[in-house]
């Protein structure tokens, strides 16, 4: 019916899209857009090229972690936090008093621009940081207009699930080259990005030049199989250590009638059951197996996992909204009770108990080991060493690099130092007040002190909780556990960029995937796609692929 | 020449029925009832959705989660969800920027759309057939986002106002039902006008307008609601978050409650849930129509733009 | 300017003078309020030299011209950006996008082919049309049928309540539209559960790939059939009672009159919607569907925007949206100018008339 096109945005319409989605989704479980590039910019550095550019590691001794990084987890903080001991890790503002306008994705309602927080964070910094805080759910729009335009703000940050098309190819013409100030010893002009791992620095590096400020992540596997602890230990339920154990207890819990299914949409664990390479960036689902390269589509165990998490819908124990996809939210139904398992991002871990804490005083959430299908040890891939990116203007004067530089050696800063507390909970008594040694954010450092700060450069990837710390040790723990299992893949750690022409070859089998275990579509369905995506460039992938580790040489080992 | 003039009823209260005519038969009851039931089932498929809608947003988390969803009986009423929506004073700045977008956009819109209207709807003027023409392939024909935003940029309206309005300030499907709500006036009345020396001006303002009220309330109710629940435009050509609409800022508010997995920092613990949020939001959507609806309906009473015809 | 110096105005001068104008007060005859042929007198000739026609017309065109600068500036410059259709376009490659369409290679109709050869395009295409075909047979008519419904009402507060009811869900998101469907038609919904307490099987239509289309019409007649009424009403609302009272008159009864008075008032907004929508015909509901479309799979889902959004706008691939679009705007052109011809043929005045 037309009357309803009286809207003056006839275009809104073609742009909503993702917001909508991303409102009742939450966002995409794993980001899943690769790089691409085109010309000469694809590729990737690494060996004695990358060494050139990579910043010197300078570990920093200000805090010691109670349970130090291991296997590719985050390092742990699990004691009590002693907020009057809290150490300095920048005794000297650096900036000079440039103005710099950062352009960077927001979810939630961002503050005014002149906020308490702001001016605090702005004097710590010594220069003039003023925040577009854009809707995240839109970003992708905002970001491909603005790389457009030669009028781009001094700073962009840019998430890894937001570069996909030809992103990559901006990153390298617009932004600068951070080698001349970051490279080698010149970091340690900046001793808190000179702490940032090395790993994630080698993966800030685009088109050959050091490009992004990296805000680092574990490389173990983000997602973890949750389930209600206070329900299993109640009803006495045990946790499965195979796939058909998981299954046969998903038939016991589900209970249509009384609104209670075993579990959401499990295909992300399935895929670690059954040890599938990873689907979350593209050059990490190759790998070398006997001299040829494969891709995790074309695997068995990519096939099997398709095939068991099918069972599971088929066995209707699945709920009925994650089958329907874009509905509600898997953590809402965790919380409520409608699902007693689901698969989500680590961070969940802690945030469902502190937002149940003052609701459901009983509520426990746990999240099980990933087990092998067979019974036996689960095997695991590790993901990327950095998620998120911050990236300057390359028309950015000396003075503004530096003060950029400067702004995010202060959000750099680790666990247990002054300038942490005031990037992550604001000033105290403001922002935050200490209730029993522990910081609980007021009213206004909820409003304020949100991801802007925390967007420009991180630390090592952290987990500390003062007010749940037993969640921040499981959590480490679980980390380590895992790691333990965890391989990498071929092209690990490298950031590499596809030719143009390969970039969206691979994005239609995350869809398929959902047909399959959906049951709309055949297993056959699945491997004649895959024998398309062969002919359609898969192969010569695959050789662009094998070129480019002779030429650089593997991760592993 | 004739003047127009409108034939309101008179009736003795607002809300009477006006007399019957007494060429009209009395309804039959089976059509009463059969008119009742269907009007009154439309009614209730709106109502009970809009009820659950509205209970949800009243309801506490507590009340939600046991629902597992939607709630349909309400056990406890907290405004809690509209106290969190009218905190911090955005919400406030942000109506007063939508609400004079929509009242200086909806004015130029309709400035542009009735002339433009009844500038096109002399069939075989000069340039009529080429400038309809124009119009209509904008409807089949749409650009990038990128190219339109660098236009907006190019002219210096990124981070005004103006760019709120003047890059979708006209819709063709607007002015096209315009223009057939103005070919469908009494020539005559024009043309005894045009004998009598009167010119388009004159024509415009004194007869076509007035004898369009209907449509010109529809067309003004499309452009103002276009204006008012408008957010894309905002979320590309403004940075400045103290500039925005409301609609962009019910969708971070919203979102607000439901931070991505990884930056769950910003979770605020407590009675309140994310779907009671999303609903309030919806029921505060709902109050420009509560206004504007009886503004509208006015101008739409039987046989009040009887003059035409009179002529 | 000079006469005579534009082909156009030329060949138009040439055309033998009018013969409409005779036949003056046929409308008035017909006792139509919207006259379906506007009375001749006033009709231009289109006789004289193009300077005279243009000094009589002048006005008119200044009247039209702010809305034409505005789509000038506003729509077709940034339309002819679409020349990124022939082009593997990538905006950063140059400092401005702008310079960076010149500087992108030429592919020629390398996009259009890619488009045609993916049978996931045609499918969509067939979606779309299914779809089309669905919404205007079973939600088109719906907004005409409660206009006339609510025009029937007499008692002011009946009409003034059931219409302000009736608009309400237009003003719902999508998002919460769908939600709402959701909670009382999915699996888990209100209506399965229920079913299941009372010891039946559940079911759920929203995730049935064989009821999506009539899943689709069905909300979209709950979102926006109440807001399509006001055009009707407005078009009813200049029916002078005269008219009635006369077919009263005449011996016409209730469902006569309406067949004679009413709907012929309707005829003239009835047939420009119609041809409106049939050159919309390709656009079948963007964002909810979007929404939805995991839900039952591509295969049962996919229309022409989903299609375009999913392939070129999320991967960025500019240039293939752009010859997505262009593929679109033609198709969508064409369809409105067929149907506007058969508007003709049927006596109606459709969109615009040479």
């Amino acid at each position: 019916m037309t009357p309803n096109t009286s809207a003056p945005s006839r275009r809104s319409f073609l742009a909503s899209t993702a917001v909508a989605a991303a409102v009742t989704g939450g966002m995409p479980l794993l980001a899943a857009c690769g790089g691409s590039g085109s010309g000469s910019k694809e590729g990737t550095t690494s060996g004695k090229d990358a060494q050139k550019v990579l910043p010197a590691f300078v570990a920093q001794n200000v805090v010691t972690p109670d349970i130090a990084s291991k296997n590719g987890s985050a390092a742990g903080f699990t004691s009590k936090m002693s907020l009057a001991e809290l150490k300095t890790s920048v005794p000297q503002k650096l900036g000079k008093g440039s103005t710099i306008k950062i352009m960077s994705p927001f979810w939630g309602s961002p503050p005014k621009s002149s906020n308490p927080y702001y001016s605090a964070m702005n004097k710590v910094i010594g220069a003039e940081l003023v925040w577009q805080n854009q809707d995240g759910n839109t970003y992708d729009e905002k970001l491909g207009a603005v790389l457009a335009s030669s009028d781009m703000p001094d700073v962009v940050v840019i998430p890894s699930w937001n570069m996909g098309g030809k992103i990559p190819s901006a990153i390298i013409s617009k932004f600068a080259d951070l080698g001349p100030y970051l490279s080698g010893d010149k970091v340690k002009e900046y001793p808190n990005l000179a702490a940032i791992p090395s790993d994630a620095w080698q993966y800030a590096i685009f088109g050959g030049k050091l490009r992004g400020l990296p805000q680092p992540a574990p490389t173990v596997t983000g997602i973890v199989p949750f389930y209600r602890k206070d329900v299993f230990d109640k009803e006495g339920y045990e946790l499965p250590t195979s796939a058909e154990e998981f299954l046969a207890l998903a038939k016991d819990i589900t209970n249509a009638k009384a609104k209670v299914w075993a579990c959401d949409d499990m295909k992300w664990t399935a895929f670690n059951i059954f040890g599938v390479l990873s689907g979350g960036e593209k050059p990490l689902g190759w790998n070398l197996v006997d001299g040829k390269l494969i891709y995790r589509v074309e695997t068995d165990e990519y096939l099997e996992a398709l095939e068991w998490t099918r069972k599971l819908y088929a066995a209707g124990v699945v709920h009925p909204d994650a089958k329907a996809v874009n509905q509600g939210n898997a953590g809402q139904r965790f919380t409520d009770g409608q699902v007693l398992m689901y698969n989500q991002n680590i961070s969940d871990w802690w945030g469902k108990m502190a937002e149940q804490a003052t609701q459901n005083k009983d509520f426990r959430i746990s999240g099980m080991d990933i087990f092998g299908h067979d019974g036996g040890d689960p095997e695991l891939w590790a993901g990327s060493p950095a998620g998120i990116f911050a990236f300057i203007n390359k028309k950015a004067s000396k003075a503004v690099i530096h003060d950029v530089l400067a702004a995010a050696n202060v959000t750099a800063a680790p666990y247990g130092t002054k300038e942490y507390m005031l990037t992550n909970y604001g000033v105290e008594g403001t922002h935050y007040t200490v209730k029993d040694g522990t910081p609980v954010k007021t009213d206004k450092g909820n409003t304020e002190v949100l991801n802007a700060y925390v967007m420009l450069a991180s630390p090592a990837p952290t987990i500390a909780h003062p007010d749940f710390p037993d969640i921040a040790k499981e959590q480490v723990q679980w980390q380590q556990r895992m790691g333990a299992f965890t391989k990498k893949s071929s092209f690990f750690g490298l950031q590499i960029t596809e030719p143009a022409r390969y970039t969206n070859l691979s994005n239609d089998f995350e869809q398929l995937e959902d047909d399959v275990v959906r049951g709309r579509k055949k297993i056959s369905d699945m491997q004649q796609a895959v024998s398309d995506w062969k002919s359609q460039g898969g192969g010569k992938l695959r050789d662009w692929y094998k070129k480019l580790l002779d030429d650089n040489g593997s991760a592993q080992g | 020449m004739s003047a127009v003039t409108e034939e309101r009823p008179k009736a003795p209260g607002r809300w009477a029925a006006p007399p019957r005519p007494v060429w009209e038969e009395q309804p039959t009851k089976a059509g009463l009832a059969s008119k009742g039931i269907v009007l009154a089932g439309a009614c209730l498929g709106v109502l009970f959705p809009l009820w659950i809608v509205v209970v949800t947003s009243l309801s506490s988390k507590q009340t939600i989660s046991e629902a597992g969803g939607l709630v349909v009986v309400p056990k406890d009423i907290t405004f809690i969800a509209y106290q969190e929506l009218l905190s911090g004073g955005q919400v406030t700045r942000a109506s007063i920027v939508s609400l004079c977008v929509t009242l200086v956009g909806t004015l130029f819109s309709m400035t542009v759309s009735v002339l433009a209207a009844y500038g096109l709807s002399r069939i075989g003027s000069v340039g009529h057939r080429w400038m309809l023409m124009a119009l209509l392939a904008t409807m089949f024909f749409g650009a990038g986002l990128i190219p339109t935003y660098l236009l907006v940029q190019s002219l210096g309206l990124t981070d005004t106002y103006l760019a709120l309005i003047l890059p979708s300030a006209i819709s063709v499907f607007n002015i096209l039902v315009l223009r057939a709500f103005f070919m469908g006036i009494s020539q005559e009345l024009i043309d005894s006008a045009r004998i009598d020396g009167a010119g388009d001006w004159w024509i415009l303002w004194k007869i076509v307008i007035p004898l369009s009220r209907a449509v010109i309330a529809v067309i003004t109710l499309f452009y103002a609601v276009g204006y008012w629940s408008a957010w894309f435009n905002a979320s590309i050509y403004l940075s400045d978050q103290d500039m925005m609409p409301l609609q962009n800022v019910m969708i971070q508010l919203v979102q607000k409650q439901e931070p991505p997995v990884g930056l769950g920092q910003a979770i605020k613990t407590g009675q309140l849930s994310g779907l009671a949020v999303q609903m309030a939001v919806m029921v505060m959507a709902l109050l420009p129509v509560a206004v504007l609806s009886p503004f509208v309906q006015r101008h739409f009473k039987k046989g009040m733009l009887t003059g035409a015809v009179k002529g | 300017m000079a006469h005579g110096t534009t082909p156009g105005a030329a060949a138009r001068t040439a055309s033998p003078a009018p013969t409409d104008t005779a036949d003056p007060s046929a409308g008035r005859a017909k006792g139509r309020t919207t006259a379906t042929k506007p009375a001749a007198v006033s009709k231009p000739s289109k006789g004289g030299t193009f300077r005279t026609r243009f000094k009589r017309d002048r006005t008119l065109i200044l009247m039209t011209l702010p809305a034409i600068v505005l789509v000038l500036v506003f729509n077709y410059i940034p339309i002819l950006g679409n020349v990124v259709a022939f082009q593997e376009y990538d905006p950063y490659i140059s400092d401005n996008g702008f310079i960076a369409m010149l500087e992108s290679p030429w592919v020629g109709f390398e996009q259009f082919q890619r488009i045609f050869d993916d049978p996931a395009f045609w499918d969509a295409v067939q979606n779309t049309f299914v779809l089309f075909a669905l919404q205007l047979v079973l939600f088109f008519p719906i907004p005409i049928l409660l206009a006339l419904l609510i025009n029937s009402v007499i008692r002011p507060r009946v009409r003034a309540v059931s219409q302000a009811v009736l608009y309400l869900p237009h003003f719902f998101s999508w998002v919460l539209v769908i939600t709402v469907f959701q909670q009382i038609f999915g699996g888990a919904g209100i209506i399965a559960q229920t079913l299941r307490q009372h010891g039946y099987e559940g079911f759920d239509l929203m995730t049935d790939p064989g009821i999506f289309k009539f899943l689709v019409t069905a909300e979209g007649v709950w979102k926006d059939a109440g807001w399509g009424i006001i055009v009707f009403l407005a078009a009813l609302a200049s029916v002078s009672p005269d008219l009635y009272e006369a077919a009263a008159m005449d011996g016409a009864g209730r469902w006569r009159r309406m067949w004679h008075v009413t709907v012929p008032a309707l005829r003239p907004v009835i047939a420009l919607l119609l041809v409106l929508r049939v050159g919309d015909a390709l656009t079948v509901g963007f964002e909810q569907i979007l929404l939805q479309r995991d839900a039952v799979g591509p295969g049962a889902a996919e229309v022409l925007d989903t299609y375009v959004w999913w392939n070129g706008v999320r991967n960025q691939d500019f240039s293939y949206a752009a010859a997505a679009g262009l593929i679109k705007g033609v198709v969508g052109l064409g369809l409105v100018l067929a149907a506007n011809k058969v508007a003709h043929l049927m006596g109606e005045q459709g969109v615009y008339k040479k």
